[in-house]
């Protein structure tokens, strides 16, 4: 077992026992739940707007190299930079550069997930650049020194009474009362002087759009449209996945992606740009990049079982929907992205050794499939990530010495019988004798928090024969 | 400038050797636009009701003078400060109403950090989410987004029905050549504290629009 799996089943046994943490995530969930259900009711047919958010990124992905260097074409038409990045070092050596060719010593960065996938922040920070996050959830992590707790909701698991206190001790200059209203007051406030002083911003993408070659950006703060007006130069940092055909599949995905993050017709700033400065406007920055990242994706898409993974618009709804995420929180997955897209995808881009084990946080139960806008069948992808986990031989000794032996009593009727006959006889003769079920090997894991249901005297076989197939 | 890393190549290929097979029955369903919407119905009353919901105020006028009168108002319950309006011939028209503020043209350079409100022209009115229409033509990128009150005036005949027709109409129009351009709906926001909802939190906590009926 990876160190990454044994610390998961630590942090999730104490995470589900946290009484204080599931009544705030209950708290958000909840209130989460009731604003998307209100939204849905805008749409005339939900799961038609499920399913034409689906074709467009399907053909995205069909399109994926043309799109990208439609959309490539159009931003340097513009005058921008496009650099496509192999991986995270490629892509945090370029933003590195930029920042050091334009002296930059503060940076504005507006919520991106890409650029906590390559750790750009501690990259720049290295290099004595300060860089603040601006989304005010985002904020109040980066100040506790924490990872994001939520791809959409960094600060979930945190109460008003304990952002008060970080606010105190961090920002006091800017805190004047202790209200949700004077908490945001004071977070405005400090990054308000980071805003106009920050010689570089940066921003992920929730869309590229190809035909008019812009970068679709949602944030409801405003933050992002700061990040992206007041510097002197603009980085986007995004997947390569992120390519849609035309600006008018924005009329669904706008939408789509609101409502099922937030529960919103549609977010506050659905913002568009497509470049630097012109000649003809008054402000907005002087450099525009845009740092297209693979890291992994090329891999997805040459898998022909996992590619729709690609669709993927990170909304967070799966991570909302799942009975897992919800009881152990997104830090005890101690991955970049939680829940059943992170489970999905962090196998994948960062090794199924080291990450394999989240493919097995999951019951199955089918419930993100369920609620994602694009359609992806997550609990197929858990699946398939299983299976490589084991093909690789990520699997423990004991267990295959188990499965091969149970699959060769399972392979004759009389070997199966037999099997249950002895199980039978030595755990009644177990407890019997008084042994704890915690005690019993391979049924550990199950009896530590379930009751072990009475051994039956007869197998199922021998029941169903006597009763003739009835109760 | 033209993009030379060396990588780009190798991504490229590596796309373009993919089989991608995806779950055909996707593609193959035909979903319309009006399956997924109700429709808009009467556009200026979905407009009013949508800002409403989105805590966007909304000054209906009939003519110049009274579009005058609505800025006095709106103005009249901003805190004293200075006034960055976007310099152009439809917004001088109004200079009457900003009498006693400081005004700044947006000619004069971009939106400063301390201006207590901006006054700007928009692109559109999209009555399926009572958004408006902005960009960088308005005001430049900082007019809509820097000050505390933001208010925008608009025209009835620049209302459109719904976000497709919106974006169609920025892609067959010069809009789409601005550096900036993009739907605002509502004031700046957050709920990232206990889901509960803070208005202003990093852009304007107001945004309001005087609307001249044409």
């Amino acid at each position: 077992m990876s160190r990454l799996a044994e610390e998961f089943l630590v942090s999730a046994a104490q995470k589900s026992a946290d009484l204080t943490h599931r009544s705030t995530i209950k708290r958000n969930m909840d209130s989460y739940d009731a604003a998307v259900a209100k939204g849905k009711t805008r749409f005339a047919n939900w799961e038609a707007a499920r399913a034409r958010a689906a074709q467009v990124k399907s053909e995205g992905i069909r399109n994926l190299a043309a799109l990208l260097e439609k959309f490539e074409e159009k931003i340097i038409a513009r005058g921008g930079h496009v650099y496509w990045a192999e991986n995270s070092e490629d892509a945090r050596q370029y933003v590195c550069n930029v920042a050091q060719k334009n002296n930059v010593r503060t940076v504005v960065k507006s919520k991106s997930m890409v650029t906590e996938e390559i750790h750009l922040s501690p990259a720049l920070e290295k290099l004595g650049m300060t860089v603040w996050e601006t989304d005010l959830g985002e904020l109040i992590v980066q100040l506790r020194k924490e990872p994001p707790y939520h791809i959409v909701t960094p600060a979930m698991h945190l109460t008003r009474e304990q952002i008060r206190d970080l606010f105190k001790e961090k920002i006091p200059d800017d805190m004047e009362g202790e209200t949700h209203q004077e908490l945001v007051a004071a977070a405005r406030r400090f990054l308000r002087r980071a805003f106009f002083s920050a010689e570089m911003g940066i921003s992920g993408a929730n869309f590229l759009v190809a035909d008019a070659g812009m970068v679709a950006i949602s944030t409801n703060e405003g933050n992002g449209r700061l990040t992206t007006s007041l510097p002197r130069v603009h980085v986007v940092v995004t997947g390569i996945e992120k390519v849609i055909p035309r600006l008018e599949d924005l009329g669904v995905l706008w939408p789509v992606l609101a409502t099922t993050g937030t529960g919103q017709p549609i977010t506050t700033y659905s913002t568009l740009i497509g470049g630097p400065k012109t000649t003809d406007e008054i402000d907005g920055p002087e450099e525009f990049h845009v740092v297209l990242l693979d890291n992994g994706r090329t891999e997805v898409l040459a898998d022909e079982a996992q590619q729709e993974l690609l669709r993927c618009i990170r909304c967070g709804a799966c991570l909302n929907q799942c009975p897992v995420y919800r009881q152990v929180g997104g830090h005890t997955y101690k991955s970049i992205y939680p829940g059943p897209i992170g489970s999905a995808l962090m196998p994948i881009f960062n090794g199924q050794e080291e990450y394999g084990h989240l493919s097995y946080a999951c019951s199955l139960c089918t419930a993100c499939n369920s609620v994602c806008p694009v359609k992806i069948k997550l609990s197929d992808h858990l699946l398939e990530n299983r299976h490589k986990y084991v093909e690789e031989g990520n699997s423990k000794f004991s267990e295959k010495v188990g499965f091969s032996f149970f699959r060769w009593a399972a392979m004759s009727s009389t070997r199966f019988a037999l099997l249950g006959w002895a199980g039978r006889k030595v755990l009644r003769a177990a407890l019997g004798l008084g042994i704890s079920p915690h005690a019993l090997g391979p049924l550990a894991n199950w009896t530590k928090y379930r009751a072990l249901a009475d051994v039956p005297k007869d197998s199922f076989r021998a029941l169903w024969r006597k009763q003739n197939g009835n109760h | 400038m033209a993009t030379t890393n060396s990588a780009r190549e190798r991504i490229l290929n590596r796309i373009r050797q993919a089989n991608v097979a995806l779950d055909p029955a996707i593609d193959s369903t035909t979903v319309d636009l009006e399956e997924i919407y109700a429709p808009i119905g009467e556009a200026m009353p979905r407009f009013l009701a949508e800002c409403e919901a989105n805590l966007t105020e909304v000054k209906i006028t009939r003519d110049v003078n009274g579009s005058v009168h609505a800025f006095i108002e709106l103005l009249g319950a901003v805190p004293e400060g200075r006034l960055y309006v976007q310099d152009d011939p439809t917004l001088r028209r109004f200079v009457d109403a900003f009498a006693g503020r400081e005004v700044l043209w947006s000619s004069s350079g971009r939106a400063p950090e301390d201006c207590q409100v901006t006054i700007t022209l928009c692109e559109g009115l999209i009555a399926q989410t009572g958004s408006i229409v902005s960009s960088s033509r308005a005001g430049g990128r900082g007019g809509s987004i820097i000050p505390p009150t933001h208010i925008v005036y608009a025209t009835s005949d620049q209302l459109i029905p719904d976000i497709t027709t919106a974006l169609r109409k920025a892609m067959a129009s010069d809009l789409k050549d601005a550096s900036y351009f993009g739907l605002i709906t509502g004031s700046s926001r957050t709920a990232d504290i206990e889901k509960i909802l803070v208005q202003g939190a990093h852009g304007p906590r107001k945004v309001a629009i005087v609307l001249e009926m044409r």
